[in-house]
């Protein structure tokens, strides 16, 4: 069992690196939290990477239960368009964001399939194929930022990082005869397994630098990955025998056990080539937030963490499962949020629907400006750099509907998307947006999608 | 084993079609027995052009079209409910509905009573729970799997089916890492370490100091605290003093371990500050100030040379902000001060918990050490695996134990340790393998061997790895034959508490009060509508905020005042509040009522009806309920016209079906279907027109809930489920969002009276309530026997379940309803009892040596 973080790798430093990419460019602000070895591996290489050589991030956030959408809306077109009032806390901000509209979900409409249009609005929106309808047999599709870490995840620590703010699941049934798993998870590795995602920052935390205190986080993580790589032999060796031993209906559970096991294997390997992780200097987070606004942020901020240490560049974060009744005290709404999407056209109840919408509008917006203010590698923001899809499964709340679904692309896939417009798609799969962010991640040969029937035309 | 003999049924069909497709007998059979019946009683609404809800019963063709197992499971529930045909159209005789029952059964199912099918089982992984049940049985290690593992996706309600319980990277990373702290604190790595001496927070004696101390309207000095530990307030000073007896003279290390804790207030801060100082034996030795900490754990070393003799330790707590508004009481909470030493090695003491792990010392030669490294391992892996490692597995333990031991710095206990983490982060540890007995004579499916049934048994009833007895039975060969006594000790153990915990938890939702978003404010204002109060909230609505200040007029001005001074007048009354303490007293109500059924093997239709429940002051003050003082619930005798007793109206149920504002009958009517009678209403059907359509809004505004209901009736796309679930939730709308019984909703008088699908009527909660423990007595059996089949077998009922079921009822009627006579209905099941016969891929001999994978 030999220390993880060879001499030779340690040896290398950020400005070898620079100086190897010959550009003349300014040291990030944070510059210390840049791992040694990044970018090393790809360079030149058009994996998940933007023009000027910085890491091109991907994430999908999802918000529950749809959106008012004459609140969410825009007026105008192109570039000359008015933001409404759900989307305007990101007025300061509409030169690097796009208002996509007339993008659907035909696969979340119900169909033969009847209700359940809050497990189909969640299990679909990433995936973008007809779940199936059961309780136990569960059965989504690889989502499309598992696709986009499957190509991109060797370069950076993590392939992939799955947040979500639900924490108290509800017990018995879930949406009319659907597993839960499709409420909870929107990011799936394959069609059998969900990425459970983790709802904790102190976790999330820890488990990106290492437990501790600023300066022994390091050590801590290197500790961890040398711990959990002792066991590994045996606990392989073990699986496969227990693989022959069981029957045929039992071979999916332990190929997840051993996909789990390869991740790991792969993680020790790519802690001896980038060295030990960043140790962003700031103290760990305590826990789970008791205020949601400040649980969310904070969610955000390991989002934003992540992406600024190259720890990884995909990401998806489920800000709570579509059918969330949660109320909201903080702006005075006492009643459930699912339980007012149903606003029946009352006006009262439409209003705190889009009092919602916005508050939810207003912490993406507030991680958009901090991400906007983070200078990355090349000089440029962290936002430009980023592709940051921000939607619900559902359009509107009170009808269940999957058409012209609310959905935001924030940042510039550093240079490749034309931001600054509200651009109407007339009725075009979300899959097919999804290809076009494959495609620019570098992923090769993804000729379908989901329901996807092309590429968007102009992103 | 014990099977019942099966029922015999009134019915001698030609079963399975003969391959002779030209003949095709049970079309023939189906044609001659069933259609007629068909014909006559569902015809007018499933037949000849006429498809309501969908169903057509007249098109079938062939043998090979009446094979649909879910078509007809739902038509065999709705006949045996008596949903089908309706109340309001010809009813089938019993004889009929008996038969058509019976072909359901073995024409369309196709099933032979003579080879009942146990079915279809995947390996299932621990759940959260009982992943930390059984480390803690294993090792004496509490882990906290709920904080520390992503939460576990569900079925069928229930999170033990094992075809959603699924290892994600990140769950098999946390295994990884779960392992390695478990171990970390179960084994411990030296014989002798230095003698460690905890001093709990309790310990110390707390005074105020000789200063004039401020006037506070908080206990003064400190005192209250959690277990073991001394709160110590920001706003008070107060000095917290313990004595220690050194046994020797030498190093010794001090470590404190506190926590800053506050209670949270929503948008208010608390800018209050306390200096802490320590001393020892007088001298000064640690101060630091200390504002709001987010409740963060602090600790502190310090290192000394003491004499031996007894020593003096002061922690004293110095308010810095007399002034300031005490918003959040900000305190600290010691958990106490640890004395470590002497330091020197002459001094160590034998390691506490050495012995637990390491009976006897590690023998000094290679050949003892080995021998002593087999049997830990062995021992181990056999208690953590359900059954002894194979030797293949053993052999692995002991090379990876050997090489970690090997490597510099690391001792035997070292390889130990890891080798142990190996075994808790193995899948044979993680994964409930399941064998079977050999094939006899006679049997179409194998039985389970007796390890794999001590272990269904003990996560059944425990939700933990089977106990010493239940290993020994198993390893013997005689847990079947003494099953019965068996399954007594297992109900009659506190870790039963386990299976009442996770199964009503679940079934019922009963756990999710501890969470279910309810807002008591809004939930009294529709007990107790004011004009007044929504008059001023939506004055603040309109003209409170920063925005509208500037514009703002004198009339503005003088609403505003107004609207403050009506808060101020609502907010001094007191209102119920839906606490934690009652919340969680209301969820021991539910689990103490499952509780004593099984202690006393009562009849669970006491679950719906009953002249008794569980109540602690807090929850009997929140029912109405006079005489009842003190904390800790017990068994009340219900005063005779008193609507609770039951699950129905339990404090949990009510609660976990309702909006944040609002009851929502709709919801409570889908529990009971569903959960109590097991049948469901069918989902809402696509293109709902919506309630705005039936209705002007204006109209719509005014209405209340049972007329906003009545609208669904209007539309008869609408009525036919609503006709089911509305008058089962307007029966519960006298009890509020909380719980409490209210006589008014929005001001208007609640009406709960109505009539069951099935034709029956009740005027009240009661009538209701005893309706369902009656003339609904059979729906609520199968409901029950379905739900608890399907969290004991981990797996999602099929139409090859539908005998077993049938028994299971068929054993409650007999019993009056015993729960103790349906659990052991249950074990002696053919599903829980059995496995299917799998193709060959399973084999005694060991698989041969394959190269590994890398």
């Amino acid at each position: 069992m030999n220390p993880l973080a060879p001499a030779s790798l340690a040896a290398m430093n950020r400005r070898h690196f620079l100086r190897g990419l010959g550009a003349c460019i300014a040291l990030p602000t944070f510059g210390s939290l840049w791992p040694r070895g990044a970018l090393a591996a790809p360079a030149g290489a058009p994996l998940a990477v933007t023009a000027s050589g910085a890491p091109l991030r991907t994430a999908f956030v999802i918000f529950p239960n749809g959106a008012i959408p004459s609140r969410w809306w825009p007026e105008g077109a192109g570039d000359a368009f008015t933001l409404n009032a759900t989307l305007a806390p990101i007025e300061p901000l509409r030169g690097k964001v796009q208002v996509l509209g007339g993008l659907d979900h035909a696969n979340a409409r119900g169909g033969a399939d009847g209700a359940g249009d809050h497990a189909r609005g969640n299990g679909v929106f990433l995936t973008g194929v007809r779940i199936n309808k059961s309780a136990t047999d569960v059965r989504a599709g690889t989502s499309i930022d598992q696709i986009i870490a499957k190509e991109v995840g060797h370069l950076t620590r993590f392939p992939s990082l799955e947040l979500t703010c639900d924490v108290n699941r509800q017990s018995s049934g879930c949406d009319s005869g659907y597993s839960c798993a499709y409420q909870y998870n929107i990011s799936w590795k394959s069609a059998t397994t969900p990425m459970s995602p983790e709802n904790n920052p102190r976790l999330v935390f820890e488990r990106l630098f290492g437990a501790g205190a600023p300066g022994e986080r390091a050590a801590n993580a290197q500790a961890r990955l040398a711990a959990r790589r002792s066991v590994l032999d045996f606990v392989r060796e073990d699986a496969t025998r227990l693989q022959r031993r069981l029957g045929r209906q039992d071979q999916d559970k332990l190929d997840q056990y051993l996909t789990g096991i390869r991740d790991v294997e792969s993680r020790i390997q790519k802690a001896e080539q980038f060295g030990p992780p960043a140790d962003p200097d700031r103290p760990t987070p305590t826990g789970i937030p008791t205020n949601h606004g400040e649980y969310i942020d904070l969610m955000y901020d390991m989002m934003l963490l992540a992406f600024k240490t190259d720890s990884t560049r995909v990401a998806t974060f489920v800000l709570g499962h579509d059918g969330d009744n949660r109320s909201f005290g903080q702006i005075g709404i006492a009643e459930g949020h699912h339980d007012l999407s149903h606003h029946q056209n009352n006006e009262e109840r439409v209003d705190k629907v889009a009092q919602i919408d916005r508050w939810y509008v207003e912490r993406f917006a507030a991680f958009l400006r901090r991400l906007d203010a983070t200078e990355d590698i090349d000089g440029q923001s962290l936002l430009h750099n980023s592709r940051i899809v921000y939607g619900s499964g559902n359009a509107d709340g009170n009808r269940h509907s999957h058409d012209n679904l609310p959905i935001l692309l924030a940042g510039a896939g550093g240079g490749a998307l034309t931001t600054g417009r509200f651009v109407q798609h007339g009725g075009k799969p979300l899959s097919n947006l999804f290809l076009n962010l494959a495609d620019q991640a570098g992923v090769k040969g993804l000729e379908r999608f989901g329901d996807s029937t092309g590429r968007l035309a102009h992103v | 084993m014990v099977v019942r003999p099966h029922v015999v049924l009134p019915l001698a069909l030609a079963l399975l079609p003969a391959f002779a497709p030209a003949a095709d007998p049970a079309f023939e059979t189906f044609q001659r027995e069933i259609q007629p019946v068909l014909e006559k009683y569902c015809f007018d609404c499933h037949g000849a052009g006429v498809d309501k809800g969908g169903v057509k019963l007249d098109a079938f063709q062939s043998g090979a079209d009446l094979h649909d197992a879910t078509f007809w499971l739902r038509a065999l529930k709705n006949v045996r409910a008596g949903l089908m045909p309706p109340a309001d159209e010809e009813r089938l005789p019993p004889a009929e509905a008996a038969k058509l029952q019976a072909w359901i059964k073995q024409g369309a199912f196709g099933l032979d009573p003579a080879k009942p099918d146990p079915g279809r089982v995947t390996v299932r992984r621990l759940n959260r729970v009982e992943y930390r049940n059984t480390v803690r049985d294993l090792t004496g290690v509490d882990y906290d799997t709920q904080k520390e593992f992503p939460a576990d996706d569900t079925g069928q309600g229930f999170d033990t089916i094992a075809d959603v319980l699924t290892i994600s990277p990140l769950l098999l990373e946390k295994y990884l890492d779960a392992a390695q702290s478990i171990v970390a604190q179960y084994v411990p790595l030296h014989a002798r370490v230095v003698a460690e001496h905890l001093i709990p927070g309790r310990a110390f004696a707390t005074a105020q100091p000789a200063a004039p101390a401020p006037t506070s309207p908080r206990r003064g000095g400190g005192g209250s605290g959690d277990g073991d530990s001394l709160d110590l307030s920001y706003y008070t000073p107060a000095i917290a003093t313990a004595k220690h007896t050194a046994p020797h003279a030498g190093k010794y290390q001090l470590v404190l371990e506190l926590r800053a804790l506050e209670r949270y207030v929503e948008d208010q801060f608390d800018q209050n500050k306390a200096r802490l100082t320590f001393r020892v034996d007088g001298e000064h030795v640690f101060a630091q100030e200390f504002m709001r900490e987010g409740s963060r754990k602090l600790e502190f070393t310090f290192d000394r040379e003491w004499t031996a003799g007894e020593h003096t330790l002061q922690i004293e707590v110095t308010p810095l902000t007399p002034d300031r508004p005490q918003i959040r009481n900000l305190r600290f909470r010691l958990a106490g001060l640890t004395v470590r030493g002497p330091l020197a090695p002459e001094h160590w003491v034998s390691a506490k918990d050495y012995t637990r792990v390491f009976p006897r010392a590690v023998p000094a030669d290679s050949a003892g050490q080995r021998a002593y490294r087999r049997e830990l391992l062995e021992t181990f892996a056999a208690r953590a695996f359900r059954r002894p490692p194979e030797p293949e597995t053993l052999d692995g333990l002991v090379r990876l134990a050997e090489t970690v031991s090997a490597q510099t710095k690391n001792t035997f206990e070292t390889g130990i340790a890891q080798a142990l983490a190996a075994v808790l982060a193995s899948p044979t540890f993680l994964f409930r393998e399941e064998r079977t007995e050999p094939l006899r004579a006679g049997q179409t499916h194998p039985l389970l061997d007796e390890s794999t049934l001590a272990t269904r048994l003990s996560y059944f009833f425990w939700s933990t790895m089977p106990d010493e007895e239940l290993t020994r039975l198993a390893r013997a060969g005689q847990l079947r034959a003494k099953l019965p006594a068996q399954l007594k000790r297992l109900l009659a153990d506190g870790r039963s508490r386990e299976f009442v915990r996770n199964f009503t938890g679940q079934w019922l939702q009963a756990r999710d009060i501890v969470n279910v978003p309810i807002t008591a404010l809004d939930v009294y204002l529709r007990d107790h509508p004011s004009p007044d109060y929504e008059d001023a909230r939506a004055t603040f609505r309109r003209l409170g905020g920063r925005s509208g200040r500037a514009n703002r007029s004198e009339a503005d001005n003088l609403a505003l005042t107004k609207a403050r001074s009506v808060f101020a007048e609502f907010n001094r009354q007191p209102k119920p509040e839906l606490t934690g303490e009652l919340r969680r007293a209301m969820l021991e109500e539910t689990e103490l009522t499952f509780g004593y059924l099984l202690k006393e093997d009562r009849s669970v239709l006491e679950l719906l009806e009953s002249d008794y429940t569980f109540l602690n002051e807090d929850l009997a003050k929140h029912y109405g309920i006079p005489g009842v003082t003190g904390r800790n619930l017990r068994k009340v005798t219900l005063p005779p016209d008193s609507p609770r007793g039951g699950v129905l109206t339990q404090g949990t149920i009510l609660a976990v079906t309702s909006n944040p504002t609002r009851t929502s009958p709709v919801k409570r009517g889908v529990f009971v279907l569903d959960t109590l009678l097991g049948t469901p209403a069918p989902p809402p059907p696509p293109n709902i027109p919506s309630l705005e359509d039936a209705a002007p809004a204006e109209q719509l505004r005014k209405m209340n809930l049972r007329e906003t209901l009545a609208l669904h009736a209007r539309e008869p796309l609408c009525a036919s489920c609503h006709n089911r679930m509305d008058p089962l939730g307007l029966a519960l709308e006298n009890f509020n969002a909380m719980g409490a019984w209210r006589d008014a909703d929005l001001g208007q008088p609640i009406s709960p009276a109505g009539k069951l699908i099935t034709g029956e009527t009740f005027r009240d909660i009661r009538e209701l309530k005893h309706l369902l423990a009656t003339a609904r007595r059979s729906d609520f059996y199968y409901a029950l026997s379905e739900k608890l089949l399907t969290y004991a077998l981990g797996r999602g009922l099929d139409c090859y379940d539908v005998p077993e079921v049938d028994r299971l009822v068929a054993g409650l009627e007999a019993s009056g309803g015993r729960l103790g006579g349906l659990l052991q209905d249950i074990v002696n099941s053919v599903p829980f009892q059995q496995r299917r016969q799998l193709p060959a891929i399973a084999s005694a001999t060991p698989p041969a040596k394959v190269p590994t994978t890398e």
